[in-house]
């Protein structure tokens, strides 16, 4: 059955003039938006975390048996963010499904800003981000070196891999948009255009190019996102702690990471709708009904998912899993953390059946907004959690996480938004060639 | 004096019939397109190769071999015995091995298109804005002052709303 266009109605000179003034053109609330945003992230996420380095490690809520707190839990729930956007890109483009087109450009953006947050994430664990080159295996004379055997050593390579990969595909997507905004632009950003354009002239040679490096781009990157996660995950599911060594761990997280993903993506374009009234032309109530139906089931791979983990668990019935989930299960407050979980992740989803919740960007924005602190309570039951009952009974310590923890959580959200709201005023966040693709070829025999 | 002329047009049906035409005529011709036309045209125009597969090849190939030597052989110069585990060991070899196939093949990707789009690519100057808006351009080189009025003719004929000399 031939796809009937989500944009039809729209010309092509519309497209390049849409997508430019998005970019160009910045009313006032933009930027008193900007600046309250940017010091939140400075107030928020920066300035507590200087204050960390200068006052030490000791200012987190970090202890013995807890050595991984909300720091890690933030790592991993932003790498979760960070799946959909590419995902999306890439299986839906593999798929040559249409309606990934006027979304998939900034999902592949909230990959790079989420894996930009998980980066600072794990030098905030650091403690000492000074160090950083130790992980970085060359010959020296400190007598230190990697070992590759680590899980650690394993995300080192795995994200690294995935933050190159997805923006070489997210400016590789943007090469022929760069060519057609700097006909237009003006100023530095016509300067910055044409030299992003690489002399991208739009023959058909180039285009045949491009198609076919895309499809290598997208074929590489599918697996580059489940193992990126994989390897996440067997950052606990790797150890003998109760608690975190599972074998259902990697789909366990690989789902978790799609749904926090893919809910990431409706927040972002319903803001983006409400904040840009023309978007809608592109990013229509389809786009929402589509993502919708994509949560829903993978809503219902992560409960199955949960049960699993929680039922074998019990079904192994040794003291040592037996403490580890009785605590994160009936034991307040993670009683009251798990239920809000369950809440969030499963049943706020299963709403989304209803065709119109699904069709309605309020009710789907306040849902996502569940999902994803139902995804980051995910990621918080597993992480200090089952440190917290770790083994021997004497070694068991409960972990809260103090003021500069909470805050440099919040803050990693605004420094996010303000890396986004810069990125939409340098580059197209909606595709022009993919747009004008989804509206058709002109045909002049078509229109006697 | 100028041996090429380019047509613009607003359908790509005309621009197919045109480019029907010239390489009927034995010309060989360029397209310029704001969007990729595929199937609108590729059915005229000449079958095209596809070399940056071997990049992607190369590249994957060359950081499986990589990968698995960064762990080997950093394990020889650099050993770090551990009880019970092996000096060499197999699961993080693959796991490097498996990243770094995939970095070089994507880094290989690109660079192979980089090298594809500007080789044999025409030194004219055909950047010109409305071919990146919503018009679709027909360039053909090459030719003689009698050949030039013929196939602006043809370009003319087939429904081109501009047709320059370059």
């Amino acid at each position: 059955m031939a796809h009937r266009s989500m944009n039809s109605k729209i010309s092509y000179k519309e497209v390049n003039e849409d997508v430019l003034s998005l970019i160009t053109r910045s009313g006032p609330k933009y930027y008193i938006l900007l600046v309250l945003v940017a010091s939140l992230a400075i107030g928020l996420f920066f300035l507590p975390w200087v204050y960390q380095i200068y006052v030490g490690q000791g200012v987190s809520g970090l202890n013995v048996p807890n050595v991984w707190g909300i720091y890690l839990v933030n790592f991993v729930f932003w790498v979760g963010i960070a799946h959909a956007g590419t995902l999306i890109s890439a299986m839906l483009y593999i798929t040559k499904t249409p309606w990934r087109r006027s979304i998939a450009r900034g999902a592949e953006s909230m990959t790079l800003f989420a894996l930009i947050i998980v980066t600072t994430f794990i030098f905030i664990h650091m403690g000492r981000p000074w160090n950083l080159y130790w992980p970085f295996p060359y010959p020296n004379q400190r007598g230190i070196w990697t070992s590759f055997q680590s899980p650690v050593m394993f995300d080192v390579i795995a994200i690294s891999t995935y933050f190159t990969s997805s923006a070489v595909f997210l400016y590789f997507g943007m090469i022929p948009d760069f060519a057609a905004l700097r006909h237009t632009a003006t100023g530095w950003r016509k300067k910055l255009y044409t030299a992003m354009a690489l002399g991208w002239r739009g023959t058909d040679k180039e285009w045949h190019f491009h198609a076919k490096a895309s499809m290598f781009f997208a074929a590489f990157i599918m697996p580059l996102v489940v193992s990126v996660h994989t390897i996440v995950s067997w950052d606990f599911a790797l150890s003998v702690v109760p608690g975190y060594s599972k074998t259902v761990f990697a789909p366990y997280f690989v789902t978790g990471a799609l749904l926090s993903g893919f809910s990431g993506v409706i927040l972002m374009v319903t803001l983006l709708r409400g904040a840009v009234p023309f978007v809608k032309k592109y990013i229509t109530i389809d786009h929402f009904d589509k993502i919708g139906l994509f949560i829903i089931v993978l809503s219902l791979i992560w409960s199955y998912l949960t049960s699993m983990e929680i039922f074998t668990g019990i079904y192994a019935d040794t003291p040592l899993e037996w403490a580890s989930i009785k605590h994160k299960i009936f034991e307040s407050p993670y009683f009251e953390l798990f239920s809000l979980m369950i809440v969030c992740n499963t049943l706020v989803p299963l709403l989304m059946i209803i065709r119109k919740i699904r069709r309605t960007p309020a009710y789907m924005f306040i849902a996502c907004i569940f999902i994803i602190i139902g995804m980051w309570l995910e990621r918080y039951l597993i992480v200090p959690n089952a440190l917290s009952r770790k083994f021997l009974p004497f070694m068991w310590h409960d972990y809260s996480p103090t003021w500069v923890e909470a805050s440099i959580t919040a803050g990693a959200l605004f420094f996010f938004i303000t890396m986004f709201l810069i990125y939409i005023k340098i580059a197209p966040v909606i595709s022009i060639y993919e747009i004008k693709e989804d509206i058709g070829l002109p045909m002049k025999r078509e229109h006697k | 004096m100028s041996d090429a002329v380019l047509g613009i047009y607003k359908y790509v049906d005309l621009v197919a019939d045109a480019a029907d035409d010239l390489i009927s005529a034995g010309h060989e011709v360029e397209v310029i397109f704001p969007i990729p036309v595929g199937h609108g045209i590729d059915h005229i125009l000449p079958k095209k190769k596809n070399p940056i597969k071997y990049f992607t090849l190369f590249g994957g190939l060359s950081g499986l071999i990589f990968g698995t030597l960064f762990v080997l052989l950093t394990a020889t110069l650099y050993p770090l015995p551990r009880g019970g585990r092996p000096l060499f060991p197999l699961s993080p070899t693959f796991i490097a091995s498996y990243e770094f196939t995939i970095l070089f093949g994507v880094l290989m990707t690109f660079a192979g298109f980089l090298i594809m789009m500007y080789i044999k690519r025409t030194k004219r100057d055909i950047d010109l804005p409305e071919l990146s808006i919503d018009s679709f351009g027909l360039l053909v080189e090459n030719l003689g002052s009698h050949a030039l009025a013929d196939v602006e003719k043809t370009l003319k004929d087939c429904g081109a709303v501009e047709v320059r000399r370059l």
